[in-house]
């Protein structure tokens, strides 16, 4: 016999929703039969207010997109315009930029991993991984005055130089955070639990995954190696030695281990950043806000984020302002259509488990 | 032919030969920008997919020409093998804002073409779920067309806190003193409102 | 199945962590201090602020209003606003610190504020947190999104520009001058300053938006010698501009000479312009004397469709920028095409007719109903010392007029210049041109010196001597009463105990003789004004050798006005374009408001 068919309003408020939005799910006894992605609970249209501010004033809006990891907007932003100028970057900017980065994306694991162990009923996680986090933020704190929204890369390289001191705080964190990593081993990727809720779950089809627009660690997950800091090297990654971990399987567990060793992967790259970085300039000025005209052009740049593949195509119509500012973050696809396709099949209990899996964050879907 | 641009250039070869009419050239390293004719998108994207690996629908784009009464569709393809981004574009007219769904391509671009539907106006045929996306209950003209104006809208539904009437503007302040009077011609360049 | 033991034990490590130093902080017991840039609330340091506005401008949130607080004025350089932040509203980006040019504005590390009161969410920085000095972290020092510093006007060389009279600057190019628009904030503060008020952001404004005809319009809007002033104005505005705090003022004057000479000749400059003219209304008014002064009259009168007649002794126009600032800053070509300009549009000028001696100053005054005078001062003072009646003991201003002119004039290799105003220096420069060694003789110091220090550095690139405290005493002349040497003693600063400026006196017996072929005098000159009929000198009033007007350059006479250097103190251009725009509202009220009592006085 068919079981009744419900229907079932997962979020927007619920504690294993990444952000508020909702998943309609058509659910046969446990079994998802269908989904449905819903957003609008955070549409700020920030792309269209952008086409009201000038070029400077869009810099401290595109960090709002994402809360978990705003750097890559701003980087994307910046390395956007630089392109339709043709301004250059001091080499200095450049590797402080890498290492704002791979911060960014240290702190973004910190809230995956509290998020992802938390949806399969680890508490302890995300109160260690959520804590670990801070330590980054306060790097952040100091570096650019916000612990959040850093507003801090921008067009011609970066707002501040290095306070004094800064570069062994950011190596003392980095042997801290090193020495973390066997503790969430045990709690977390050891934990028979976790693995058993995320092994063979949420599973993408390895063959479908580049038509279906997978990226970051979700494809890695699924074995394809792809990594824009590879791929099309941006600032200084081309000058920095490391790997890009794949795991098979295209579930949970692969998509959660990918990420588990981009972390050290990421360690190694601040220390060398901060080995190798070159004294000089940190910024080559633009002209006075109010009156920067961008040339007319357009650009489509990538920046491998905590969750893929983060794209902006931007368009300058000569004027003061952008004539627009196109955000594209993984979520956008990962949490539209993927989502609504590896929800069918699935149990009701992995909802979230899944959503965390894939870094669905609807401040990026809607913008 | 550019030594540095082997790849791209030949990609922009094979583009040309088969759509005669394309207007396919090299922005930079890795990127290529293609123009077409609106009704030669579905078939060169298909090829593009199916024959150029252009795999990876990276990102769709609209953006409004108001002046020219057009939108320009714009869609970012990848791929992964040529390590090339393929920027296509078209032009659609605005009036009448009409066009194709590529869902059959990429089915991520049913997302997109939501959204451009809610945002931009635009009817995409053959997507049949052209729903409420991001926005509910939404009665205005589409947000994401230059001639809605934001700051209207917001003087409209919205309501200002009450306490700062008191601001001056810094030019009225200095002409008042001097008598300066700024002719009407020139005023548009004093407004330094950035809004 | 297998049991995966690990996986089941490993997570119990957790508990080692038990009775460990917890790593959060025990608020509210214990604080944490915020970094040290930390972006919090503001603080604005209200003496340095000059209230500009820029903050508000740049502010993407609009949380920032700028307001009249008390204890603040808008004074010359200050529009006595200050900014209150919406608390409510910033996002602590500080675009707006970094956009401050006075650096007055920072941010600092409280943020913590917590009120059921709504509008305590509105602060103005500075006056309601006077203790955020203490807390600055976010500052703009040295960070700064403004551009301090000036793109360089390209000159000649010094050694080249010796050898001939050809213009030394050499202007921006489209790309610098836009660079150099961009670097302004748009704040007007600067228009105070301008004797006529010139919409100074609007046409920089213009420029850095690259439309250049727009500028010149704008320009033209209330100083038909635009071009002049953009080579050679004295640039007030550019001592009060906003960005000079901290930087190089924005080269305004640049920016305008780039502007209007983008109008190559009269009719260009017509077209662009494009001015209204009103059809005739029947009212004449005489003008005497085309130099700045006059011809703004005549211009805007004639605009206006009065019928106006200018009056000029000389055989050309333009008073003492034609006659009197040299050529190598002002070239013949550019001031005559805006005095043609000028004549298209409806001036009539009568040249060679010096009115007192051509024409009576009764005859004018029955043929026009109202008249201005602008003759300037052409007279010079003398140094009233030995020998300086000698040949080869000239005045500046003849020496300039006469080379101006395209006359020759003797002065010999080695030549003494008395005085430290431009026009001392113009005399010099044009010496050096004339190939002679220079020497210029000043009482006082080189800061004293009243003239503009960038011509003060241009003289001395182009090998001008300048001796400072140093007072002449006699002109030494040979058997034919020509000069030979001029005697000179130092002279050591005595302070003012009344605080003014220090004054020089002569050290006894530190005197010196130095060998000249001539001397030239350039200590000051006054106005002539013998043409006036008695009872016109009687009628108004004349003090220190300048006429007495009021707020619309009209003499105690109704219809008489009067500007320029015999008006103003200033003695510059733009100053008498400003006594001239202001008698022509005086003379348009005058003739054509019906309504005026108080036997046509206008106040
Ligand atoms: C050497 C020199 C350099 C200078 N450099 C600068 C500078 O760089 N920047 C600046 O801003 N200013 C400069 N000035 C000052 C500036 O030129 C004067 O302040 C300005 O020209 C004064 O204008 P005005 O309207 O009073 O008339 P003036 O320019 O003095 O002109 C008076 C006119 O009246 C005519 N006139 C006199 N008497 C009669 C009469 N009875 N009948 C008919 N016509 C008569 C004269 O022939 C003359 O044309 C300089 C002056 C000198 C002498
Ligand atoms: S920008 Fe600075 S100087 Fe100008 S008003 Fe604001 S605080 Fe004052
Ligand atoms: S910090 Fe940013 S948001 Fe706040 S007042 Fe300044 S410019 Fe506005």
């Amino acid at each position: 016999m068919r079981e009744k068919e419900t229907t079932l309003y997962f979020g927007p408020q619920h504690p294993g929703i990444t952000g508020n939005m909702m998943v309609k799910l058509k659910v046969a006894g446990d079994t998802i039969v269908k989904a449905e992605t819903h957003v609008g609970y955070l549409h700020r249209a920030f792309e269209k207010l952008m086409e009201r501010r000038t070029w400077m004033q869009s810099f401290p809006i595109v960090c709002r997109i994402c809360v978990p990891e705003p750097d890559p907007n701003e980087e994307n932003l910046a390395r956007a315009v630089e392109e339709i100028e043709g301004r250059e970057v001091p080499e200095r900017a450049k590797y402080i930029r890498v290492m704002v980065l791979e911060l960014s994306r240290l702190a973004a694991y910190f809230l995956w991993m509290g998020g992802q162990s938390g949806t399969a009923g680890l508490y302890t996680v995300p109160q260690w991984s959520v804590g670990d986090r801070d330590y980054i933020l306060d790097l952040f704190e100091e570096l650019t005055g916000g612990r959040i929204y850093h507003m801090y890369i921008w067009a011609g390289g970066v707002r501040r130089d290095l306070p004094e001191g800064f570069a062994d705080k950011v190596l003392k964190t980095m042997d801290y955070i090193e020495s973390r990593l066997p503790e969430y081993d045990k709690l977390m990727f050891d934990n028979a639990i976790f693995q058993k809720r995320a092994q063979g779950i949420g599973v993408i089809d390895k063959d479908k995954a580049l038509e279906w627009g997978v990226v970051g660690p979700p494809l890695r997950g699924c074995g394809i190696k792809h990594d824009v800091r590879k791929d099309e090297p941006y600032e200084v990654y081309d000058k920095l030695d490391f790997v890009v971990p794949t795991y098979e399987g295209g579930d949970i567990w692969a998509r959660a281990m990918v990420r588990r060793k981009e972390m050290e992967q990421s360690i190694s790259i601040i220390r060398q950043v901060i080995e190798k970085m070159p004294g000089g300039e940190y910024y080559n000025k633009v002209p006075t806000p109010l009156n920067w005209f961008v040339p007319p052009g357009e650009a489509y740049v990538k920046t491998e984020s905590a969750r893929g593949e983060f794209g902006y195509y931007v368009v300058s119509d000569g004027s003061l302002k952008p004539r627009r500012v196109h955000v594209r973050g993984p979520a956008y696809v990962h949490g539209v259509s993927l989502l609504e396709n590896i929800l069918v099949g699935a149990n009701i209990s992995d909802v979230a488990m899944i959503m965390n899996s894939l870094g669905v964050c609807p401040p990026e879907i809607e913008r | 032919m550019d030594k540095d641009f082997i790849n791209e250039n030949k990609t922009i070869e094979e583009i040309k030969n088969t759509f005669h009419s394309a207007e396919a050239k090299l922005q930079r390293k890795n990127r290529i920008i293609v123009k077409l004719r609106s009704d030669l998108i579905p078939p060169f994207l298909s090829y593009a997919k199916n024959y150029l690996s252009f795999d990876h629908l990276a990102h769709f784009s609209c953006v409004d020409w108001i002046e020219d009464n057009q939108f320009e569709l714009v869609y970012i393809l990848y791929s992964y093998e040529k390590n090339i981004i393929a920027i296509v574009k078209t032009r659609i007219d605005r009036e009448k804002a009409e066009f194709v769904t590529v869902k059959h391509l990429w089915r991520q671009a049913e997302t997109f073409e939501r959204e451009f539907h809610e945002m931009y106006g635009i009817n995409f045929t053959g997507n049949n779920r052209l729903t409420e996306f991001i926005l509910e209950d939404w009665d205005d003209i589409p947000p994401m067309r230059r001639d809605f104006d934001t700051m209207q809208y917001s003087k409209e539904n919205f309501y200002t806190r009450p306490g700062r009437e008191d601001a001056q503007d810094v030019r009225e302040v200095i002409t008042k003193k001097s008598g300066e009077k700024i002719p009407d011609f020139a005023k548009e360049f004093s407004v330094r409102k950035l809004k | 199945m297998a049991i995966n033991l690990k996986g089941i034990v490993s997570p119990y490590n957790a508990l080692k962590q038990i009775g460990r130093k917890p790593h959060t902080v025990q608020y509210p017991f214990q604080k944490k201090e915020a970094a040290q840039r930390y972006r919090g609330f503001h603080y604005n340091d209200l003496e340095e602020c000059i209230g500009c506005g820029t903050c508000a401008t740049i502010c993407q949130n609009e949380a920032i209003d700028m307001i009249f607080i008390d204890g603040f004025e808008t004074t010359s350089g200050d529009s006595g606003l200050r900014p209150r932040v919406d608390n409510g509203r910033c996002c602590w980006c500080a675009l707006c610190v970094d956009s401050c040019p006075t650096g007055s504005l920072s941010l600092t590390k409280d943020y913590l504020h917590v009120s059921d009161d709504p509008d305590t969410f509105l602060l103005v920085p500075g006056l309601d947190n006077p203790e955020g000095k203490e807390n600055l972290s976010w500052i703009s020092n040295g960070n700064s999104l403004l551009d301090y510093q000036r793109i360089p006007m390209p000159e000649l060389e010094g050694k080249e520009r010796v050898k001939s009279f050809a213009e030394v600057v050499l202007g921006y190019s489209e790309d610098q001058a836009r660079a150099e628009a961009a670097r302004c904030v748009g704040c007007g503060i600067c228009t105070d300053n301008c004797p006529v008020h010139m919409h100074i952001p609007e046409y920089i404004n213009a420029i850095a938006r690259g439309d250049d005809e727009m500028a010149v319009k704008i320009i033209y809007d209330n100083n038909p010698l635009g071009e002049t002033c953009g080579k050679v104005c004295t640039r007030r505005c550019e001592e009060i501009c906003a960005v000079s705090k901290r930087g190089e003022p924005i080269a305004i004057r640049w920016l305008k000479r780039y502007a209007t000479e983008k109008a190559k000749n009269k009719d260009i400059l017509k077209e662009i312009v494009n001015p209204t003219i009103l059809p005739p209304n029947g009212h004449s008014v005489g003008i005497i004397g085309a130099g700045p002064g006059g011809l703004t009259v005549g211009y805007y009168l004639a605009l206006r469709g009065f019928d106006v007649t200018i009056y000029e002794a000389k055989d050309h126009a333009g008073g003492m920028i034609m006659y009197g600032i040299p050529k190598y800053r002002l070239p013949i070509d550019s001031i005559d095409k805006q005095i043609e300009y000028m004549k298209s549009i409806g001036v009539k000028i009568l040249f060679n007719t010096k009115v007192g001696k051509d024409i009576s100053f009764n005859e004018l005054k029955q043929k026009h109903e109202a008249i201005y005078i602008g003759i300037g001062f052409e007279v010079p003072y003398k140094l009233g010392i030995k020998g300086e009646d000698a040949e080869g003991s000239i005045q500046a201003i003849n020496f300039l007029r006469a080379i101006n002119s395209e006359k020759h004039v003797e002065i010999g290799d080695k030549v003494v210049v008395v005085g430290g105003g431009n026009v001392a220096i113009d005399a010099a420069r044009v010496s050096r041109r004339l190939g002679a060694e220079v020497t210029i003789l000043y009482r006082r110091r080189v800061e004293d010196m009243p003239a503009d220090w960038e011509e003060i550095e241009g003289a001395e690139e182009e090998g001008v001597i300048i001796h400072p405290q140093a007072i002449p005493l006699e002109i030494i002349t040979d058997e034919n009463n020509k000069v030979k040497a001029i005697k000179y003693a130092n002279a050591e600063m005595i302070p003012d105990p009344k605080g003014g400026r220090p004054r020089p006196k002569i050290i006894e017996g530190d005197e010196h003789i130095i060998e000249v072929t001539s001397v030239i005098a350039a200590i000051g000159q006054e106005a002539d004004y013998s043409f006036l009929p008695q009872e016109v000198l009687e009628s108004i009033e004349i003090k220190r050798g300048r006429i007495v007007v009021n707020e619309y350059q009209q003499t105690k006479l109704p219809w008489l006005f009067a500007g320029g250097d015999i008006a103003n103190r200033r003695a510059d251009a733009i100053s008498a374009i400003a006594d001239g725009y202001r008698a022509v509202k005086g003379i348009e009220m005058l003739l054509l408001n019906k309504e005026i009592k108080n036997g046509g006085r206008l106040n």
